[in-house]
């Protein structure tokens, strides 16, 4: 929330030492819309805590009780992050709502919901990466700082930081092609408009790509670890 | 009765690395590594029928866990070949983990922040059990147990023995064909001991599973095993039936005595067996052939009471046969 009223503080006063009305071609209203829904989007669209208590599991050995059970590590940790991100987005979603609704800022509500569903969406491939880090700690130990930087690249990578339509090409195209920015980006321009529909829909296509390229290099180190690991602890 | 497991020179080596001190020789590590290679399990060929009852002994590190790891599909060998239930158990398919059960004592498997009733329903449904059998199966299991009352008590909230046997019902919730247990009483009290090894001993009679078990114990493997598996350094150095151990090792003779004074010097009885001058209770373990002369060396000792003689138990004998045994397979020596 911190992040999200700086923000907002930094784009009330570029837009008012500025001589234009508009950067990019959009107006001081879509970057306060922009960065209200951004500040929502990007706590949903990340994964943190699961992400730990995954590499928790490899290098304490508790994954021992999963792995001995005809369950999947990968499926029990992704239910868990669907539930716990289904009951916290329902709450904080009205936090967004309300202020835009209040500060009457330029958002498409009928295109929450398949703006939401890309997130949702885009959670799988955020559970991929999860699993390719937590595989890591089969064979290294303190694999936390892997998901630090990681998310620290997915920030960046996101537009959780700057619209990234205002990133100069040919990076621009280059971003909006990987499916990282269909966490924050995509969804958040769609609603507010930045962004027309077609252009939004291919996110639904990178994003299958990108859980495609990441649930392969995933299991494929899945397989790798367990033909290492020792059955730490026990 | 059918084979169950068949493992054919089954092995597991684990490799680490020596990581010397400081922070230079920790970066040093990253393309400089020595590596060291231990074996947890020699080459192991073992067959095991449907219903037996298999005590694993050795002491810590000697290869029990491994073995059972192995077995139950937690890690993968570095070499050989194993059947389990006709299944190879490290690809852990599905129908294979529903046949089989691994409980380790010192590690907690259900969830930890759950009441175990709770705990008990989601494994019915990673089981595929039906929910009323399930909830059946708990509260008859629970009864043989005695522990009716902590079901739906937290997890974290309940003793060490309350807990065994919430992981206990766990493990049996889906009727294993197949189950590992791996120091099912270790840390618990003797009540708490006693009650498990009861329980275990009329659920193995009733339902007939095939058991592995470890444990620190022997009263447990005495009690329970039907056939004794005794392991040191990662080899098999004896597979028979308890009875049959006991009968093929040296009968030996346990002499305790006390004195009112201690020794003026250190007093050797016979090769590797001397009194300490420093000590006044004494508890020395010999051979039946030397019983005689040992006993007419220390009844001679002045100011000698309380001696006592018996026969050494199954604890006994195993620490010292596994203590012998430790001694050829060390570097150096022939087995």
């Amino acid at each position: 929330m911190c992040t999200a009223l700086i923000e907002l503080t930094l784009w009330i006063a570029i837009f008012a030492s500025s001589t234009s009305t508009s950067i990019g071609g959009f107006t001081r209203e879509y970057y306060l819309a922009y960065v209200l829904w951004v500040a929502f989007i990007g706590r949903i669209s990340s994964s943190w805590m699961y992400e730990f208590r995954m590499i928790e599991e490899v290098e304490s050995g508790s994954i021992n009780g999963l792995l001995v059970r005809p369950m999947s590590f990968f499926e029990y940790y992704l239910s868990q992050l669907m539930g716990y991100k289904f009951v916290t987005s329902i709450f904080s979603l009205m936090i967004p709502l309300a202020v835009i609704y209040w500060m009457d800022l330029p958002t498409d509500f009928s295109k929450v919901p398949i703006a939401l569903a890309l997130v949702v969406y885009y959670l799988i491939m955020v559970h991929c990466l999860s699993f390719i880090v937590s595989t890591f700690a089969f064979s290294l130990t303190r694999v936390h700082s892997f998901t630090v930087a990681k998310n620290l690249a997915l920030w960046l990578l996101s537009g959780e930081l700057i619209p990234l339509d205002l990133i100069p090409e040919p990076f621009k195209s280059v971003l909006l092609k990987l499916p990282f920015c269909n966490a924050v980006y995509m969804p958040v321009a769609y609603m507010t408009g930045r962004i027309p529909r077609d252009v939004f829909m291919q996110g639904f296509l990178s994003t299958t790509l990108g859980i495609l390229f990441f649930g392969a290099i995933g299991w494929w180190l899945w397989r790798r670890g367990l033909t290492k690991y020792v059955g730490t602890g026990a | 009765m059918s084979l169950v497991i068949e493992t054919k020179d089954l092995s597991r080596v684990f490799v680490s690395y020596e990581k010397p001190e400081g922070l230079l020789e920790s970066l040093r590590g990253f393309w400089d590594r020595k590596h060291i290679e231990k074996t947890a399990l020699a080459p192991t060929t073992l067959q095991i029928e449907s219903g037996q009852i298999i005590g694993l002994v050795g002491a810590n590190g000697a290869g029990k866990t491994t073995l059972l790891k192995l077995l139950s599909g937690l890690i993968h060998p570095s070499s050989g070949t194993a059947s389990v239930l006709g299944f190879q158990p490290w690809e852990r398919k599905s129908a294979f983990l529903k046949r089989i059960s691994i409980l380790l004592g010192q590690k907690n498997q259900l969830w930890w922040d759950l009441a175990p009733n709770d705990s008990f329903a989601l494994l019915a449904e990673i089981y595929d059990l039906d929910r009323k059998t399930a909830l059946m199966r708990v509260q008859e299991l629970a009864e043989l147990l005695e522990c009716k009352h902590v079901l739906q008590t937290q997890l974290r909230r309940l003793s060490l023995g309350e807990r065994m046997k919430m992981e206990i019902i766990g493990s049996l919730l889906h009727s294993p064909e197949i189950l590992f247990l791996d120091e099912p009483t270790i840390g618990l009290d003797i009540v708490a001991q006693t009650s498990i090894r009861k329980f275990l001993g009329e659920y193995v009679r009733e339902k007939g599973p095939t058991v592995i078990l470890t444990s620190h114990y022997m009263d447990d493997i005495a009690k329970l095993a039907d056939r004794l598996l005794l392991i040191s350094k990662g080899q098999f150095v004896y597979d028979g039936t308890v009875q049959g151990f006991v009968a093929k090792t040296e009968s030996l003779q346990k002499i305790t005595f006390s004195l009112i004074e201690p020794l003026p010097e250190n007093l050797q009885l016979m090769d590797g067996l001397e009194l300490s001058a420093t000590q006044q209770e004494f508890s020395v373990e010999v051979s039946s052939k030397d019983l005689a002369p040992i006993l007419g060396k220390i009844t001679r000792l002045p100011g000698i009471h309380n001696l006592k003689f018996e026969e050494a138990d199954f604890e006994d004998i195993i620490h010292r046969f596994l203590e012998k045994e430790s001694r050829v397979l060390s570097p150096g020596g022939h087995h």
